[in-house]
Protein backbone atom coordinates (compact mmCIF):
# COMPACT_ATOMS: atom_id res chain seq x y z
CA UNK A 1 0.00 0.00 0.00
CA UNK A 2 2.92 2.16 0.91
CA UNK A 3 4.21 1.61 -2.73
CA UNK A 4 1.02 2.72 -4.21
CA UNK A 5 0.84 5.57 -2.15
CA UNK A 6 3.71 6.68 -3.15
CA UNK A 7 3.29 6.20 -6.33
CA UNK A 8 -0.19 8.12 -6.45
CA UNK A 9 1.73 11.17 -4.41
CA UNK A 10 4.18 11.31 -7.51
CA UNK A 11 2.27 10.80 -10.53
CA UNK A 12 -0.81 10.15 -9.15
CA UNK A 13 -3.00 13.22 -11.65
CA UNK A 14 -0.94 12.03 -14.56
CA UNK A 15 -1.39 8.32 -14.04
CA UNK A 16 -5.05 8.58 -13.53
CA UNK A 17 -5.58 11.11 -16.55
CA UNK A 18 -3.50 8.81 -18.97
CA UNK A 19 -4.97 5.11 -18.28
CA UNK A 20 -8.54 6.41 -18.13
CA UNK A 21 -7.96 8.07 -21.42
CA UNK A 22 -6.25 5.22 -22.65
CA UNK A 23 -9.30 3.00 -21.42
CA UNK A 24 -11.49 5.31 -22.95
CA UNK A 25 -10.26 5.45 -26.58
CA UNK A 26 -10.67 1.64 -26.65
CA UNK A 27 -7.29 0.42 -25.12
CA UNK A 28 -7.50 -2.76 -22.44
CA UNK A 29 -6.01 -0.69 -19.93
CA UNK A 30 -7.64 -1.14 -16.54
CA UNK A 31 -9.70 2.67 -15.39
CA UNK A 32 -11.43 1.39 -12.64
CA UNK A 33 -8.59 0.12 -10.72
CA UNK A 34 -6.78 3.28 -11.39
CA UNK A 35 -10.30 5.45 -9.84
CA UNK A 36 -9.78 2.94 -7.02
CA UNK A 37 -6.54 3.69 -6.56
CA UNK A 38 -7.23 7.34 -6.82
CA UNK A 39 -9.73 7.38 -4.44
CA UNK A 40 -7.37 5.74 -1.54
CA UNK A 41 -4.72 8.12 -2.38
CA UNK A 42 -7.66 10.34 -1.78
CA UNK A 43 -8.56 8.95 1.24
CA UNK A 44 -4.54 9.42 2.29
CA UNK A 45 -4.30 12.89 1.50
CA UNK A 46 -2.25 12.04 -1.00
CA UNK A 47 -4.48 13.69 -3.98
CA UNK A 48 -7.46 16.25 -3.97
CA UNK A 49 -10.25 14.58 -4.32
CA UNK A 50 -12.09 17.85 -6.47
CA UNK A 51 -9.10 17.88 -8.53
CA UNK A 52 -9.05 13.70 -9.30
CA UNK A 53 -12.56 13.65 -10.23
CA UNK A 54 -12.34 16.65 -12.60
CA UNK A 55 -9.30 14.93 -14.40
CA UNK A 56 -10.52 11.78 -14.55
CA UNK A 57 -13.99 13.46 -15.82
CA UNK A 58 -11.95 15.10 -18.75
CA UNK A 59 -9.98 11.75 -19.31
CA UNK A 60 -13.08 9.86 -20.21
CA UNK A 61 -14.64 13.21 -22.62
CA UNK A 62 -11.79 13.04 -24.36
CA UNK A 63 -11.01 9.63 -24.97
CA UNK A 64 -14.90 9.40 -25.73
CA UNK A 65 -15.06 12.14 -27.96
CA UNK A 66 -12.54 10.86 -30.09
CA UNK A 67 -14.19 7.71 -30.64
CA UNK A 68 -17.43 9.48 -31.13
CA UNK A 69 -16.15 11.13 -34.42
CA UNK A 70 -14.40 8.23 -35.04
CA UNK A 71 -17.27 6.17 -35.08
CA UNK A 72 -18.98 8.89 -37.36
CA UNK A 73 -16.76 9.10 -39.98
CA UNK A 74 -15.46 5.49 -40.36
CA UNK A 75 -18.88 4.03 -39.35
CA UNK A 76 -18.57 0.14 -39.68
CA UNK A 77 -15.19 -0.37 -40.35
CA UNK A 78 -14.26 1.24 -36.54
CA UNK A 79 -17.27 -1.00 -34.96
CA UNK A 80 -15.80 -4.10 -37.12
CA UNK A 81 -12.68 -3.71 -35.73
CA UNK A 82 -14.06 -3.76 -32.20
CA UNK A 83 -16.10 -6.61 -32.73
CA UNK A 84 -13.09 -8.03 -33.79
CA UNK A 85 -12.98 -10.90 -31.18
CA UNK A 86 -16.58 -11.85 -31.42
CA UNK A 87 -17.38 -14.98 -33.61
CA UNK A 88 -19.11 -13.23 -35.38
CA UNK A 89 -18.64 -9.61 -36.13
CA UNK A 90 -21.43 -8.64 -38.23
CA UNK A 91 -23.73 -10.41 -35.47
CA UNK A 92 -22.06 -8.35 -33.01
CA UNK A 93 -22.56 -5.16 -34.47
CA UNK A 94 -26.63 -5.12 -35.44
CA UNK A 95 -26.93 -6.44 -31.75
CA UNK A 96 -24.61 -3.75 -30.32
CA UNK A 97 -26.50 -0.89 -32.23
CA UNK A 98 -30.25 -2.48 -31.90
CA UNK A 99 -29.75 -2.70 -28.33
CA UNK A 100 -28.25 0.87 -28.07
CA UNK A 101 -31.25 2.14 -30.05
CA UNK A 102 -33.79 0.56 -28.02
CA UNK A 103 -32.48 1.16 -24.62
CA UNK A 104 -32.49 4.85 -25.65
CA UNK A 105 -29.55 7.24 -25.10
CA UNK A 106 -29.32 6.48 -21.25
CA UNK A 107 -27.27 3.68 -22.73
CA UNK A 108 -24.68 6.20 -22.72
CA UNK A 109 -24.84 7.10 -18.82
CA UNK A 110 -24.37 3.66 -17.52
CA UNK A 111 -22.21 1.80 -20.73
CA UNK A 112 -18.85 2.36 -18.72
CA UNK A 113 -19.95 0.26 -16.38
CA UNK A 114 -20.81 -2.64 -18.59
CA UNK A 115 -17.79 -4.61 -20.33
CA UNK A 116 -18.01 -4.54 -23.92
CA UNK A 117 -20.68 -2.09 -24.31
CA UNK A 118 -18.43 0.72 -22.76
CA UNK A 119 -16.01 0.40 -25.98
CA UNK A 120 -19.24 0.33 -28.53
CA UNK A 121 -21.12 3.13 -26.80
CA UNK A 122 -19.22 6.54 -28.26
CA UNK A 123 -18.36 4.94 -31.28
CA UNK A 124 -22.31 3.74 -31.63
CA UNK A 125 -23.41 7.07 -31.03
CA UNK A 126 -21.20 8.91 -33.39
CA UNK A 127 -22.23 6.07 -36.44
CA UNK A 128 -26.26 6.23 -35.57
CA UNK A 129 -25.88 10.00 -35.72
CA UNK A 130 -26.35 11.51 -32.59
CA UNK A 131 -26.01 15.33 -31.76
CA UNK A 132 -22.42 15.84 -30.79
CA UNK A 133 -23.60 18.36 -28.02
CA UNK A 134 -26.43 15.92 -26.90
CA UNK A 135 -23.87 13.21 -26.99
CA UNK A 136 -21.45 15.06 -24.65
CA UNK A 137 -24.04 15.49 -22.19
CA UNK A 138 -25.00 12.34 -21.91
CA UNK A 139 -21.50 11.03 -21.57
CA UNK A 140 -20.48 13.82 -19.09
CA UNK A 141 -22.95 12.23 -17.09
CA UNK A 142 -22.15 9.00 -17.30
CA UNK A 143 -18.02 9.78 -16.80
CA UNK A 144 -19.28 11.48 -14.05
CA UNK A 145 -21.19 8.54 -12.20
CA UNK A 146 -18.40 6.20 -12.97
CA UNK A 147 -15.37 8.21 -11.95
CA UNK A 148 -17.23 9.12 -8.75
CA UNK A 149 -18.23 5.48 -8.19
CA UNK A 150 -14.38 4.05 -8.38
CA UNK A 151 -13.13 7.19 -6.43
CA UNK A 152 -15.60 6.52 -3.71
CA UNK A 153 -14.99 2.61 -3.72
CA UNK A 154 -11.53 3.43 -2.61
CA UNK A 155 -11.74 6.40 -0.54
CA UNK A 156 -14.04 3.87 1.61
CA UNK A 157 -11.91 0.62 1.21
CA UNK A 158 -9.00 1.93 1.84
CA UNK A 159 -7.62 -0.43 4.85
CA UNK A 160 -9.58 -3.13 2.86
CA UNK A 161 -7.61 -2.51 0.26
CA UNK A 162 -4.06 -2.66 2.12
CA UNK A 163 -5.41 -5.94 3.01
CA UNK A 164 -5.25 -7.15 -0.57
CA UNK A 165 -2.14 -5.61 -1.29
CA UNK A 166 -0.40 -7.54 1.50
CA UNK A 167 -2.16 -10.30 0.44
CA UNK A 168 -0.88 -10.12 -3.58
CA UNK A 169 2.85 -9.52 -2.21
CA UNK A 170 3.10 -12.97 -0.18
CA UNK A 171 1.07 -14.64 -3.35
CA UNK A 172 3.62 -12.84 -5.65
CA UNK A 173 5.85 -16.25 -6.53
CA UNK A 174 2.27 -18.34 -7.21
CA UNK A 175 1.20 -14.93 -9.75
CA UNK A 176 4.51 -15.18 -11.06
CA UNK A 177 3.90 -18.98 -12.03
CA UNK A 178 0.16 -18.49 -13.11
CA UNK A 179 1.25 -16.21 -15.62
CA UNK A 180 4.01 -17.81 -17.05
CA UNK A 181 2.05 -20.94 -17.34
CA UNK A 182 -1.05 -19.02 -18.95
CA UNK A 183 1.46 -17.55 -21.52
CA UNK A 184 3.05 -20.62 -22.34
CA UNK A 185 -0.50 -21.98 -22.96
CA UNK A 186 -1.28 -19.32 -25.20
CA UNK A 187 2.03 -19.55 -27.52
CA UNK A 188 1.23 -22.98 -27.69
CA UNK A 189 -2.16 -22.29 -28.71
CA UNK A 190 -0.93 -19.52 -31.08
CA UNK A 191 1.51 -22.37 -32.97
CA UNK A 192 -1.58 -24.78 -32.77
CA UNK A 193 -3.77 -22.20 -34.58
CA UNK A 194 -1.45 -21.13 -37.46
CA UNK A 195 -0.56 -24.96 -38.40
CA UNK A 196 -4.49 -25.11 -38.72
CA UNK A 197 -4.84 -22.27 -41.12
CA UNK A 198 -1.76 -23.14 -43.38
CA UNK A 199 -4.87 -25.57 -45.35
CA UNK A 200 -6.24 -22.06 -46.39
CA UNK A 201 -3.03 -21.98 -48.21
CA UNK A 202 -4.11 -24.60 -50.86
CA UNK A 203 -6.85 -22.62 -52.16
CA UNK A 204 -6.09 -21.56 -56.11
CA UNK A 205 -5.83 -17.94 -56.31
CA UNK A 206 -6.68 -16.51 -59.71
CA UNK A 207 -5.63 -12.84 -61.14
CA UNK A 208 -8.42 -10.85 -61.89
CA UNK A 209 -7.35 -10.73 -65.82
CA UNK A 210 -7.57 -14.39 -65.58
CA UNK A 211 -11.16 -14.68 -64.28
CA UNK A 212 -12.03 -11.51 -67.22
CA UNK A 213 -11.01 -14.17 -69.66
CA UNK A 214 -13.15 -16.78 -68.74
CA UNK A 215 -16.07 -14.58 -68.23
CA UNK A 216 -15.90 -13.39 -71.52
CA UNK A 217 -15.57 -16.93 -73.19
CA UNK A 218 -18.56 -19.70 -73.72
CA UNK A 219 -17.59 -20.98 -70.80
CA UNK A 220 -18.74 -18.01 -68.44
CA UNK A 221 -22.14 -19.92 -67.51
CA UNK A 222 -19.98 -22.00 -65.06
CA UNK A 223 -18.93 -18.96 -63.30
CA UNK A 224 -19.94 -17.76 -60.28
CA UNK A 225 -17.90 -14.52 -58.31
CA UNK A 226 -18.99 -14.30 -54.59
CA UNK A 227 -18.99 -11.47 -52.09
CA UNK A 228 -17.59 -12.61 -48.55
CA UNK A 229 -17.25 -8.93 -47.61
CA UNK A 230 -18.44 -8.62 -43.72
CA UNK A 231 -18.45 -4.47 -43.90
CA UNK A 232 -19.00 -3.58 -47.47
CA UNK A 233 -22.80 -3.71 -47.61
CA UNK A 234 -23.49 -1.06 -44.98
CA UNK A 235 -22.17 2.07 -46.34
CA UNK A 236 -24.79 3.77 -49.16
CA UNK A 237 -23.35 3.63 -52.55
CA UNK A 238 -21.70 0.60 -52.17
CA UNK A 239 -20.35 -1.32 -54.80
CA UNK A 240 -19.51 -4.85 -56.15
CA UNK A 241 -17.91 -6.99 -59.17
CA UNK A 242 -20.94 -7.33 -61.75
CA UNK A 243 -23.30 -10.24 -61.16
CA UNK A 244 -21.50 -11.48 -57.72
CA UNK A 245 -23.78 -12.64 -55.48
CA UNK A 246 -23.47 -12.39 -51.76
CA UNK A 247 -22.51 -14.77 -49.15
CA UNK A 248 -22.44 -13.87 -45.15
CA UNK A 249 -19.37 -15.75 -44.56
CA UNK A 250 -20.71 -16.17 -40.79
CA UNK A 251 -23.48 -18.04 -41.92
CA UNK A 252 -22.10 -20.37 -44.27
CA UNK A 253 -23.44 -23.78 -43.31
CA UNK A 254 -27.18 -22.32 -44.50
CA UNK A 255 -25.40 -20.47 -47.34
CA UNK A 256 -23.83 -23.43 -48.99
CA UNK A 257 -27.41 -25.08 -49.39
CA UNK A 258 -28.36 -22.53 -52.13
CA UNK A 259 -24.88 -23.29 -54.73
CA UNK A 260 -24.46 -25.11 -56.56
CA UNK A 261 -21.40 -27.70 -56.99
CA UNK A 262 -21.87 -27.69 -60.81
CA UNK A 263 -20.38 -23.96 -60.74
CA UNK A 264 -16.64 -22.69 -60.23
CA UNK A 265 -16.61 -20.20 -57.40
CA UNK A 266 -14.79 -17.38 -57.16
CA UNK A 267 -14.62 -15.92 -53.99
CA UNK A 268 -13.68 -12.14 -52.89
CA UNK A 269 -13.49 -9.31 -50.26
CA UNK A 270 -12.18 -5.53 -50.35
CA UNK B 1 -15.06 -25.27 -45.73
CA UNK B 2 -16.46 -25.27 -49.24
CA UNK B 3 -13.39 -26.79 -50.72
CA UNK B 4 -14.32 -29.65 -47.55
CA UNK B 5 -17.93 -29.59 -48.96
CA UNK B 6 -16.90 -30.72 -52.58
CA UNK B 7 -17.26 -27.15 -54.23
CA UNK B 8 -14.46 -25.99 -56.47
CA UNK B 9 -13.31 -22.44 -55.33
CA UNK B 10 -10.77 -20.08 -55.67
CA UNK B 11 -9.87 -16.65 -54.52
CA UNK B 12 -9.68 -13.40 -56.53
CA UNK B 13 -6.45 -11.97 -55.73
CA UNK B 14 -6.89 -8.18 -54.75
CA UNK B 15 -10.43 -8.93 -54.44
CA UNK B 16 -12.39 -5.85 -55.65
CA UNK B 17 -9.80 -3.44 -55.27
CA UNK B 18 -8.05 -4.67 -58.03
CA UNK B 19 -11.21 -5.53 -60.28
CA UNK B 20 -11.80 -1.78 -59.88
CA UNK B 21 -8.25 -1.20 -60.51
CA UNK B 22 -8.55 -3.59 -63.84
CA UNK B 23 -11.69 -1.15 -65.01
CA UNK B 24 -13.94 -4.47 -64.87
CA UNK B 25 -17.25 -3.71 -64.49
CA UNK B 26 -19.29 -3.43 -61.28
CA UNK B 27 -22.45 -2.62 -59.95
CA UNK B 28 -24.06 -1.23 -56.93
CA UNK B 29 -25.00 -3.49 -54.27
CA UNK B 30 -28.90 -3.99 -54.36
CA UNK B 31 -31.04 -2.11 -51.58
CA UNK B 32 -32.50 -5.89 -50.33
CA UNK B 33 -28.95 -6.48 -49.57
CA UNK B 34 -28.24 -3.29 -47.82
CA UNK B 35 -28.40 -3.77 -43.38
CA UNK B 36 -28.17 -0.57 -42.22
CA UNK B 37 -27.89 0.90 -38.26
CA UNK B 38 -30.74 2.40 -36.37
CA UNK B 39 -30.39 6.50 -36.25
CA UNK B 40 -30.97 9.08 -33.58
CA UNK B 41 -31.45 11.62 -36.47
Amino acid sequence: MTDMVKLMAGHGYVLTFSLLFAEAIGLPFPAAIALVAAGAAVASHVLWGPSILLIAVAALLMGDTVQFWLGRYMGWLLLGFLCRVSINPETCILRSAESFYKRGKITLVIAKFIPGVNTMAAPLAGSMKMRFWQFLRLDFAGATLYATTYLTVGYLARDFLAAILRGFHAAGETMEAVVVTALVAYSVYRVVQYRKNRMYRVVPRVQVEELARRLASEDSSRVLIVDVRSHGYYDSGSSRIKNSIRIEPNNLEEEIKNLSKDKDIYLYCT
Amino acid sequence: MLREKGFNTFVIVGGLTAWRKAGEPLESVPQNDLVKLPTFS
